[in-house]
């Protein structure tokens, strides 16, 4: 095998884009100047409890979470993960998780909500847009309201679900019968549309038309255009909505895992393993060094391919087709990799409590460090050709820049985070399984534009490409997995660094066998709002690009249309992606570039 | 009677309908097959577009409420007809010299309008607003190209003196000049926009299908869309070969081969074009036609007036 | 055979809904285009409206808001048509059975416009390429 040192000289140009770790907005702080800053707000606190080093809940009561929230934010300062809203007995319980990357340690403010007849709580959202969808999350499936909140509106449930009826109530009867009201008949139907912004579009009914196909996604993202600049979008979601936070409430500790890989598919090894951070935390154990460095190189290996699929559609968007297919190829080699490890190309279902389930054998390691020099090389390769090529540049640079305030605001996390230089990344602030005793670098780009995450995710195949080959060189021998008896009451948050970004969970148990809460938040849920604030002012031909920058899951980016100011349809997906190309081939023709050249095989 | 018989021989099978489909059919054929290559796919088998019309055929058409159903259905035959007709023309003034008028280059160039006119007419008529974002583009960019088109055939009536014969101008090779390789050019890149392929094209290129333009055709019209966007890369080629490069040779033989040797070429140069550019936005597309094409055509005009004038047959 | 079902089977058209799926079957769909599998060998090309598809490939189990458009997409496509449940969700619900979102697997809602709906199974959770390309195959050989 190369030494590291010769392959370092000769691609020279990766040293410019690793850059020192960015000083972050939040000062070098640690525990002890945390709990001192905390200690500040302890009038209006009912309590601090800390039931590890690094989780500390603040027990409040409603009345005061919005004195508390604005204090941790902005004032200590923190980052905004999630909330949860919880059923209690007696009472609503709504947590607001925050984070402190320095020290990975999470602060929880725990308000209570005592009327069980309206309840209410004033919304931090005026400040603070990152939580502007998860309250209106809240107020679909328990129907707490938040006062004050700019936009309350339904978010997560169908348009056809019944007002008053609260899913993750514990008194709601289930299940709830759901009346259609479209009419019959063929072919051409008016949809009726969702509730529309009534600041900015006149008319509440959207025309759609015969034309079907996109009617099932066309109303995901609607972008309000003056001329060919974009004034604001409007998000709908629903569609994924399967209520699994629900359904996690009747499966065993053991079962839920399964459940939740199948959340998103792309990061399916990282929704478990958040989960399985939680529960271990609640009981206490810590599995086995062997089951921790397999976790560590499923985890990559996901990253790896994620981050090719992002490669693929991305340059799909913006017409390079050949780069769309030839990334593609490459994802093939690290999905047979996986599937030899776990048995499936994607639910891996490997992790559970207590450790993994299947073993790399020992015969293997040689065929993955095998695979893992081939792509090394395929990959550099790639990403001279895409990071030099002057198109590339023209397309990308400048394009759907979300700026270092809006990062923070918007509570982003990921490579959308990362290349807007906010250095947040969970393996090295909260390390989980054995991130802690490897080497790698995180990577920081500060333009915020598309190029930037571009980049981003480019080097992050290649640190991730390091990260198995240490982990394979050091794996311990041992058994892989601990058994575990039974979860003690408690409640726990966990996380994982998820392709997208930060993947949390936040688990509690009452010592019985199912959990009686379990809060799940995708990054994507933070990473797609802040898709306002960086496509707001660009021109509809990068809208596609700015979109696939955030890197929701696949089915996302179909869903956009684009209409004017009186609710005509300008553009569809179709239209949209033809624009984002032809500005592409416009751009080519004005630099005078030669095609990207990229070798056969 | 003989000669009633003779054009119905003409247009229905010989150089007409049955001839022009199964050749634009195979030639649709090698445009996917190269494109799928060249992306280190396998592609489909020969007879894929045969498969692909009969399908249609037997699928049921769908007719949106909202459109004017005597121009939906109306409008494909229109598309059709026109093409055959023009196909016809130029087999037989390949093929029969002398049966053709004087005159006969006019009417073809009437008759390559009616495809492009007869798509904006089914689109418009199929009342989606999607349809109508790709009818506009489709107009404009049919305005774009018309004219440059028109004066490349102008360039070739001046080099060869004014002849309005089709097979008379066959007899010529005016490609073998500057400003008859200049109008070669510019009449190749407009023939590659009204087959609508890269960079000119509406179409997306997973679905083959102009996005918006024929999306709400199912069917047996699809299939008569999809029949006449075929014929046209025969009738359109054929076209060029006969005005550009000194017509399709007929007599068995080395002229027969050289015949089908141009056209190739021709279609190898079209597929080229198409595999190794990215798309075009319309405006960039308008001003490429106007003013680049525009402009060489004007120069080209001038030349070869000169070179008429003054018998330089290189000019 | 009629000549109808036997070009049908040259040359199908698909369309890809997706009703609420985690998005793994959706990518392996993705994945039968590009050069390790290749389906345009087989005459099986992805179109961008349900006018053209000859066959519907359904992802997800069907949430409550993608039920009624689910329907009015099978309504828009040309018949004959088969639709192609893939995956566990598709096929059964799968894992997210029970929810309250969740109105039920793909066949339940086509069967309440058109009881005569051709239906295929592609269970799998997500299927492989190659299993999808075998079940088009089966479904195939049985029209």
């Amino acid at each position: 095998m190369r030494g590291k040192g010769t392959k370092r000289a000769k691609n020279g140009f990766f040293l410019s884009f690793l850059r020192k770790q960015e000083s972050r907005r939040w000062e070098n702080m640690n525990q002890e100047e945390l709990n001192n800053r905390l200690s500040e707000i302890k009038d209006k606190l009912i309590d601090i409890e800390q039931t590890t080093d690094s989780r500390i809940f603040l027990l409040c009561e409603a009345e005061n979470s919005y004195a508390v929230s604005k204090f941790l934010f902005e004032d200590v300062p923190l980052r905004f993960v999630i909330a949860t809203g919880i059923d209690s007995e007696d009472c609503f319980e709504i947590l607001y998780h925050f984070s402190n990357d320095e020290t990975g340690c999470f602060v929880t403010v725990k308000a209570f909500i005592r009327d069980r007849e309206n309840p209410a709580i004033e919304s931090i959202a005026p400040f603070l847009p990152a939580a502007e969808w998860i309250e209106r999350e809240i107020h679909d499936i328990l129907g707490i309201d938040f006062n004050n909140h700019p936009d309350m509106r339904r978010l997560i449930l169908a348009d056809n679900w019944p007002e008053g009826v609260y899913p993750l109530r514990k008194d709601t009867k289930l299940p709830v019968r759901l009346v259609d009201d479209e009419p019959s008949g063929r072919p051409t139907v008016q949809s009726k549309s969702p509730a529309c912004r009534t600041v900015q579009l006149s008319k509440p009914v959207l025309p759609v038309g015969p034309f079907h196909p996109l009617q099932e996604e066309m109303e995901f993202f609607q972008l309000t255009v003056d001329g060919e600049i974009v004034t604001d979008i409007d998000v709908r979601i629903s569609y994924n909505h399967r209520g699994i936070e629900k359904i996690s409430e009747t499966l065993q500790f053991d079962q839920v895992p399964f459940l939740v890989s199948r959340v998103c598919g792309i990061c399916s090894a990282s929704h478990p393993l958040a989960y399985i951070n939680a529960v271990e935390e609640i009981a206490g154990i810590t599995p086995p060094d062997r089951a921790q460095y397999v976790r560590v190189i499923i985890n990559e290996l996901e990253r790896i391919h994620s981050h090719l699929l992002w490669v693929g559609l991305a340059g799909h968007f913006i017409g390079y087709d050949t780069v769309f297919m030839w990334s593609w190829k490459y994802r093939e080699p690290v999905l047979d990799l996986l599937e030899e490890i776990t048995g499936n190309r994607n639910n891996y279902g490997n992790v559970k409590v207590g450790g993994c389930r299947e073993d790399i054998p020992n015969e293997l390691k040689p065929k993955i460090l095998k695979e893992m020099d081939k792509l090394e090389k395929k990959i550099e390769m790639l990403t001279k050709a895409v990071l030099d090529d002057p198109v590339i540049h023209a397309r990308l640079k400048g394009v759907g820049t979300l700026s270092n305030e809006d990062a923070i605001k918007y509570a982003v996390a990921g490579p959308t985070a990362r290349g807007s230089g906010v250095a947040i990344d969970v393996r090295r602030d909260d390390p989980y399984a054995a991130y802690a005793d490897l080497d790698w670098k995180v990577i920081v780009q500060h333009e915020g534009d598309v190029f930037a995450k571009a980049v981003v995710r480019l080097l992050e195949v290649l640190e991730a490409i390091k990260i198995i080959r240490q982990a394979i060189n050091k794996l311990p021998d041992g058994p892989i997995a601990i058994e575990v008896r039974e979860i003690p009451p408690g409640e726990a948050c966990g996380r994982a660094e998820a392709p997208r970004g930060e993947t949390f969970h936040y688990v509690r148990s009452d010592g019985g066998n199912r959990p009686i809460r379990h809060k799940i938040r995708a990054p994507s849920f933070v990473n797609v709002p802040s898709f306002r604030a960086s496509c707001i002012g660009q021109h509809i031909a990068d809208v596609t690009i700015t979109l696939a920058a955030v890197d929701p899951c696949y089915s996302c980016t179909e869903r956009l249309a684009v209409i004017d100011g009186h609710n005509n349809v300008l553009h569809d997906y179709d239209a949209l992606l033809k624009l984002s190309r032809q500005k592409t081939a416009r751009i080519k023709k004005e630099l005078g570039a030669p095609e990207l050249k990229l070798e056969d095989f | 009677m003989i000669e009633a018989l003779q054009n119905v021989f003409w247009i229905l099978i010989f150089p007409g309908f049955v001839f022009t489909i199964v050749l634009g059919l195979v030639a649709s054929w090698i445009v996917r097959k190269v494109s799928a290559l060249v992306q280190w796919r396998v592609g489909p088998p020969l007879f894929q577009p045969f498969y692909d019309v009969m399908k249609l055929m037997g699928k049921e058409t769908l007719i949106p409420q909202d459109a004017q159903r005597t121009v939906f259905i109306v409008a494909p035959l229109v598309g059709l007809s026109g093409v055959l007709l023009l196909s016809t023309m130029l087999g037989v003034a390949a093929f029969w010299p002398g049966e053709t008028f004087v005159g006969d280059i006019i009417v073809a160039i009437y008759l390559m309008v009616l495809p492009s006119l007869a798509l904006i007419l089914g689109s418009s008529a199929s009342a989606s607003p999607h349809a109508t974002i790709g009818t506009s583009r489709e107009m404009k960019l049919v305005m774009g190209y018309e004219l440059p088109l028109v004066l490349a055939f102008i360039v070739v009536i001046i080099k060869t003196g004014g002849q309005l014969n089709l097979a008379a101008i066959a007899e010529y090779t005016p490609a073998l000049s500057i400003s008859g390789m200049l109008a070669f050019l510019a009449a190749l890149l407009c023939v590659q926009a009204k087959l609508g392929f890269v960079p000119f094209d509406i179409a997306e290129s997973e679905t083959e299908v102009a996005s918006g333009i024929i999306i709400e055709y199912s069917g047996a019209l699809l299939a008569v869309w999809k029949l006449m966007q075929a014929m046209m890369l025969v009738a359109l080629p054929l076209f060029l070969v006969m005005v550009f490069l000194g017509g399709f040779g007929t007599t068995a033989g080395w002229p027969l081969v050289c015949g089908i040797g141009k056209y190739i070429l021709v279609l190898v140069l079209l597929i080229l074009i198409k595999n190794t550019n990215p798309r075009l936005r319309i405006d960039q597309a308008m001003k490429f036609f106007w003013v680049y094409c525009g402009i060489a055509l004007v120069i080209a005009v001038i030349l070869a007036s000169i070179g008429s004038n003054y018998g330089i047959n290189w000019l | 055979m009629s000549w109808k079902i036997w070009s049908l089977k040259k040359s199908i058209w698909v369309f890809h809904v997706n009703t609420g799926a985690c998005n793994n079957c959706d990518i392996e769909i993705v994945n039968l285009l590009t050069p390790k599998y290749d389906v345009e060998r087989f005459g099986i090309k992805i179109v961008g409206s349900p006018r053209h598809a000859d066959a519907l490939l359904v992802t997800g189990v069907v949430t409550a808001q993608a039920a009624p458009r689910l329907r009015e997409v099978y309504r828009q496509t040309a018949k004959p048509c088969v639709v192609f449940a893939i995956g566990a969700c598709a096929c059964e619900t799968g894992i997210f059975n029970g929810g309250y979102h969740v109105v039920g697997p793909v066949d339940k809602i086509i069967r309440e416009i058109d009881p005569n709906a051709i239906i295929a199974y592609v269970p799998g959770c997500p299927p492989k390429p190659e299993a999808m390309i075998s079940g088009v195959v089966k479904a195939l050989s049985v029209l």
